[in-house]
């Protein structure tokens, strides 16, 4: 069976053409130097160019009728698959190649009609209409195949896969969650996020099988000009499985009122899932890009429009919701999750960029630049709130028992998990650190210092835990005992202390720091002693040698106001709390050594004097007596002191 | 500045002469002056507006290019309100009555209006596809010689066109459904032309958000200053919100959006204001556009290409109907004119939509970032208090 090609005539001026590039052709295929593909294109260019030339002065004449025979076997071809409702490449990939030949020489007969020599006779005229008329059948039907394989072939990335990697955040900031295995699988992401991106890796959306026949029937369409037609329905399609994909992945649509209004447990929950879907859908349309790619490869331009299209729409959903959770009241509770959100979109930054490199995805690239501005803004908002909501928390009642702070252990805890936004939060906090000169950093500048305890973060940690400390001063004062004062205080140091030498911050807040810190706590231990112990035990420091006159009534007063001090001590004392242990032990030894060894003194030399009758204690049961300090639990001696008066 | 010490002598000053210098405040002269130019700039803005939306300008009344003068008007008053409202003022004066209560209520319409953009910019989306369905058409109906294929192709392309355009509102959920069933399209062969490739997009918001309830939150409770008020700074926050809601009631007429039932068409804006005017005019006359169409015509708005788009079509589809092969020259001339027409659409169309979308995209950037700016200035004052702990 021959084409139309060699029966439709060509004007003289494009035999010339032919000829002359048929001898191009032969000469180039002559070189040894080809590889096979050029090889294999140049041997179909030449068996073209033949069967184009083939065609004599002789045939001009009988050319229509061969036309007319031609053009029948297509137009069976093409109109027996209409009443088949059956779908081509469904039942018969050859069959539907088959159909594709026939709606090339429909294609060639509606292009070289026109300039058949017979040209404007009533009957040609009216076989180039018959002729475009089962063209159009002929796409119509195409374009319900392409649909109908984009649909059926397509594929989805495996959920399972993806969220094991990508939602992970938490479970990899929670050391104790963390398996070694996780910890590779979250590593060699990181490593494909900042690496180029790979081919290989990129899962195919649509079964590579059916690349071939979208190809294919792009290829015929695109010919007929009804690439308008391919585009639009290659589009359509791909829009709504990004969209049907967004939903597999459970983002929903919010207003940005909603998301404004919504509770932190619920907001929490969204962006979390937001974080793992933009991870995905980047990734995904990476192999969206590719897909557009290999359909559109040899067809102009149309690859990065038809990209965008389909992107673009899903891509302002999420950045919508971004936006939205970017204009929210800074609280601090969302810092973490801000940041979340700030890293995902940096790491995912330079992905957007490549995907969207071209023209057409300009406005997406710059949306997610600002959404990235924003994020930062808000996170950066959200911790100088934090500062602020330390300073202006206001509690009326003191902390019961002198024990630590709420607001300490918070606090601690809240910047305890900031390190592991190390990286980030020294670029959101560079400038404003710059702005503020910092004295202390300046100090350093000439020494060599780890530089981990003079980055931004360490800084703002530092500044951070200032503001508490000044917090927490004013805090004491609602104690009226000033030895209540400083215990209060000195738990409260201490606690911070052995926060700041917690593996996560010891780094940051640097030897210094807690060497300092340190000296606060033992100075408020010292204060303790002196604004408890000192009145009672000037008691028992008894004049010089030779003070004689010391009568024995002094000594008995004083023995006895001793006493009354140190119960009333005891029974204040004990409801008093130093939660740490060996904080605690340390503070009662080194009451212990001061009051029971000037006791011993006091009641050794003078004994005899006072009478055993009116030392009520023993060293021995002074020493107990003062472990019963800072349990926590009120006790009294004072029931036993009536009973043995 | 004290706001209440000079109240009396405040209006008793605008009732005589505006211009006369009476022993006064210097910020109260300043703020007087800034009032007065940012009214005399709206009322200019709109003023040509009305006057560049007559039908035989370019840009007539609900075109695309009109559409991009309005919200270019937009951004220039929205510009002018903020220098007004926020430099160079003491910041003590927002958290102060009426403006305690105004700010947030106008900050409460902002974050309305950011919904509003993203809905009436995924209604571009829209747009843009009647665009491309015309497209189709054109370049069938250009095709010389014209026969039963281009003819057959174009009525196509137009049929889904009008069938987009009529696309119901409450559409959503079932278009939605459509999409997201594993594979419903090309199930079965009888559907597939239906729910194949020409569909509109999905509405892109939030279930059951509307439209029309958006405008109507938008204006609930705006109220113009009165007596003493209506020379402090609640005129501007009056002013803008009321600028605000015309805008983006004039995108949500003009631009398919979710859920438009129940838009209204009147505006509780007093008519005698000055600066308010020239948009009265545009208001009543968009609404009377409005009014005119059918329900079922509404569907698509009321955008000047859109409509050009549904008249053309229609007349292309009976053209397209009665066509025999080979044309008649009469018929065919009628039918070339009717499609350089919808050709030139088309154009302003390509040329106007995309930039249209980047501006309702930056007027929403614009929003956030003002709502930011007066956010801080309230959190200067203390009146937002710190989140407790």
């Amino acid at each position: 069976m021959g084409d139309f090609r060699s029966i439709l005539p060509l004007c003289e001026g494009e035999q010339h053409v032919i000829a002359a590039t048929q001898h191009l052709v032969k000469a180039l295929g002559a070189s040894k130097n080809l590889d096979d593909d050029l090889r294999k294109i140049l041997s179909q260019l030449d068996s073209h160019l033949s069967a184009m030339t083939i065609l004599s002065p002789e045939s001009r004449g009988t050319g229509f009728r061969e036309v007319e025979q031609q053009f029948k076997w297509a137009e069976e071809k093409i109109r027996g698959w209409e009443s088949n409702q059956s779908l081509m490449w469904d039942s018969d990939p050859l069959e539907a190649s088959e159909y594709l030949k026939a709606v090339v020489e429909i294609q060639t007969l509606v292009e070289g009609l026109p300039r058949l020599s017979m040209s404007g006779t009533r009957k040609q005229k009216e076989l180039l209409n018959r002729a475009e008329s089962i063209l159009q059948t002929a796409m119509s039907r195409l374009e319900e195949e392409l649909v109908h394989i984009l649909v059926k072939h397509k594929q989805y990335f495996e959920l399972g896969n993806m969220s094991f990697q990508y939602c992970g955040k938490d479970v990899v900031y929670d050391e104790s969650f963390v398996s070694v295995e996780d910890m590779r699988i979250e590593e060699a992401s990181q490593r494909n996020n900042s690496g180029n991106e790979s081919v290989d890796c990129v899962p195919d959306l649509v079964h590579p099988q059916v690349i071939p026949h979208l190809k294919s029937i792009a290829t015929v369409m695109f010919a007929s000009s009804y690439d308008q037609e391919f585009c639009q329905a290659f589009i359509s399609v791909r829009r709504d499985a990004l969209e049907e994909y967004l939903v597999i992945l459970k983002v929903e649509k919010f207003s940005i009122e909603d998301v404004l209004k919504m509770d932190w447990n619920c907001l929490n929950f969204e962006i979390q899932k937001w974080i793992r879907a933009l991870n995905v859908i980047i990734r995904y349309l990476a192999s969206e890009k590719r897909l557009c790619g290999q359909v559109f490869e040899d067809l102009g331009f149309l690859n990065p429009f038809c990209f965008v299209e389909i992107s673009k729409v899903s891509l302002l959903h999420l950045l919508n919701f971004g936006d939205a959770i970017a204009m929210g009241t800074p609280e601090p509770q969302k810092l973490f999750r801000l940041l979340d959100m700030y890293e995902v979109v940096a790491d995912n930054l330079l992905y957007i960029d490549t995907l969207f490199s071209e023209e057409a995805g300009t406005c997406v690239r710059i949306e997610f630049h600002q959404l990235l501005r924003r994020l930062a803004d808000s996170a950066r908002a959200t911790l100088f709130t934090f500062g602020n909501a330390i300073a202006a928390n206001a509690s009326t009642s003191p902390v019961p028992r002198g024990e630590i702070h709420p607001l300490t252990r918070y606090v601690m805890n809240y910047i305890k998990t900031l390190p592991i936004y190390c990286s980030i939060l020294n670029v959101l906090l560079k400038d404003q650190n710059a702005a503020a000169s910092n004295p202390v950093a300046e100090l350093e500048n000439g020494l060599e210092v780890s530089s981990m305890a003079y980055c931004p973060m360490a800084c703002h940690l530092r500044s951070i835990t200032c503001i508490l400390e000044a917090k927490l001063d004013s805090k004491s004062k609602l104690y009226k005992d000033c030895a209540l004062q400083h215990i209060f205080l000195m738990n409260n140091y201490h606690y911070m202390v052995e926060k700041a030498k917690s593996p996560e911050l010891k780094l940051f807040f640097g030897d210094e720091w807690i060497r300092e810190h340190i000296v606060k706590f033992k100075q408020h231990a010292t204060s303790y002693e002196r604004a408890t112990w000192s009145s009672a035990l000037s008691l028992l420091r008894v004049g010089s040698a030779g003070s004689s006159s010391t009568s024995k009534t002094i000594l008995k007063d004083k023995c006895r106001g001793f006493i009354i001090a140190f119960e009333e001590v005891y029974k204040s004392q004990t409801g008093w709390s130093i939660p740490d242990p060996k904080l605690r032990e340390d503070l009662q030894i080194s009451t212990s050594q001061k009051v029971v060894l000037a006791y011993r003194n006091f009641t050794g030399r003078n004994s005899a004097d006072i009478g055993e009758k009116y030392i009520k204690y023993t060293t021995d049961d002074l020493e107990k007596y003062i472990l019963d300090l800072f349990e926590g639990s009120p006790k009294s001696l004072q029931r036993s002191r009536s009973r043995r008066n | 500045m004290r706001a209440t010490d000079n109240q009396g002598s405040f209006l008793n000053r605008i009732s005589i002469r505006r211009n006369q210098v009476v022993s006064m405040d210097g910020n109260h002269e300043q703020e007087l002056e800034d009032l007065e130019l940012f009214q005399k700039y709206v009322a200019d803005r709109f003023s040509d507006l009305l006057s560049s939306s007559s039908d035989e300008a370019a840009d007539s009344l609900l075109s695309v290019s009109w559409l991009r003068k309005l919200v270019d008007v937009f951004l220039c008053c929205e510009a002018e309100f903020k220098a007004v409202l926020i430099m160079g003022r003491d910041p003590s004066q927002v958290s102060k009555p009426p403006l305690d209560r105004l700010v947030p209520e106008f900050l409460d319409r902002v974050v309305k209006a950011l919904d509003v953009c993203n809905a009436v910019s995924h209604g571009v989306e829209s747009v843009r596809h009647y665009q491309k369905l015309a497209e189709i058409a054109v370049s069938a109906f250009e095709q010389r010689p014209i026969g039963d294929g281009q003819v057959r192709r174009a009525k196509k392309a137009l049929n889904s066109l009008m069938l987009t355009l009529e696309e119901k509102e409450g559409s959503n959920h079932k278009s939605a459904e459509r999409a997201w069933s594993f594979g419903r399209r090309g199930a079965t062969n009888k559907d597939r032309a239906a729910a194949g490739q020409f569909r509109s997009l999905s509405w892109n918001m939030a279930k059951g958000w509307s439209a029309a309830k958006q405008i109507q939150a938008m204006s609930a409770n705006l109220v113009a200053p009165r007596g003493a008020e209506s020379s402090g700074l609640a005129s501007p926050v009056y002013i803008m919100s009321t600028v605000t809601l015309f805008v983006m009631w004039a995108l949500v007429a003009a631009i398919p959006c979710q859920e438009r039932n129940g838009l209204s068409t009147h505006f509780p804006v007093p008519r005698q204001l000055g600066w308010a005017q020239s948009m009265v005019a545009l208001q009543e006359k968009i609404a009377e556009e409005w009014k005119k169409k059918k329900e079922k015509t509404r569907l698509a708005g009321l955008l000047e290409e859109t409509q050009k788009l549904e008249r053309l079509g229609q007349s292309l589809i009976e053209f397209a109907d009665s066509f025999h092969f080979p044309a008649e020259a009469a018929r065919l001339d009628e039918m070339a004119s009717q499609v350089s027409e919808l050709a030139d659409t088309c154009k302003k169309m390509e040329e106007g939509l995309v930039p249209l979308q980047q501006q309702i995209r930056e007027v929403f950037h614009r929003l956030v970032r003002s709502r930011t700016e007066v956010l801080n200035v309230l959190d200067q004052v203390g009146k937002v208090s710190a989140p407790t702990m």
